[in-house]
């Protein structure tokens, strides 16, 4: 059973507001694989500092509004 | 699915079958003669050969079915997963050796030490890809 991470993000929705941006896309504009995308926007995976601030600097917004601490 | 994941399955499959057929003769010959019988080269060379045949074949497949896969660099959930499966599967490896060392130790015989480390050797690899496996659906 896949255990859930307690980080939520939002990578899908802004992918899907950024011209429906592939999930293969956002991997290689962040260097992941579209495996590590998939596993992030499921909750499985919490992506690396470094991955986060791409993700976030790719779609315009800060940290925050990609990334939450879900309590 | 992840290429290193497919990957993981054909090494997996390929030391198990690899495995069941060495220790297989080893038992056969074990029971024919009535005492354990030395390691012998060329059953060593033939499992070892079949395997990486079989690695070879099996990536050249997988590679040719996913060309952007194959080329693709290990990204940082991949590395978490190799490092924690490998941490895991040594574990398995260490008992084996430590285990194998203690029964030669108060038995005495080389031929059981080497049987024993060989099987805890495939058992810790054949462990670390299926951890990898397990990693790879579920979450790191």
């Amino acid at each position: 059973m896949a255990r859930k991470a307690p980080i939520t993000n939002r990578v899908r929705e802004l992918r899907r507001e950024h011209g429906s941006m592939t999930q293969a896309e956002l991997g290689e504009a962040i260097g992941v694989t579209r495996q590590t995308v998939i596993a992030i926007e499921q909750n499985r995976y919490s992506p690396s500092l470094e991955s986060a601030f791409r993700i976030a600097r790719l779609f315009g917004v800060g940290l925050e509004d990609v990334f939450s601490w879900d309590e | 699915m992840p290429f290193r994941e497919k990957s993981a399955w054909i090494m997996s499959v390929g030391l198990l079958l690899g495995g069941f057929w060495y220790f297989r003769t080893v038992l056969s010959a074990w029971s024919e003669s009535g005492q354990l019988v030395p390691p012998d080269m060329p059953s060593i060379l033939a499992f070892t050969g079949c395997l990486v045949a079989l690695a070879v074949v099996g990536h050249i497949v997988i590679a040719a079915l996913a060309p952007s896969d194959a080329n693709a660099a290990v990204d940082e959930r991949e590395q978490q997963i190799f490092v924690r499966a490998g941490h895991y599967s040594s574990y398995v490896f260490g008992f084996g050796v430590v285990t194998s060392l203690g029964a030669y130790v108060f038995i005495g015989s080389g031929d059981l030490l080497f049987y024993t480390v060989f099987a805890s050797l495939l058992l810790g690899q054949v462990l670390e890809y299926l951890f990898q496996i397990f990693f790879y659906r579920t979450s790191v």
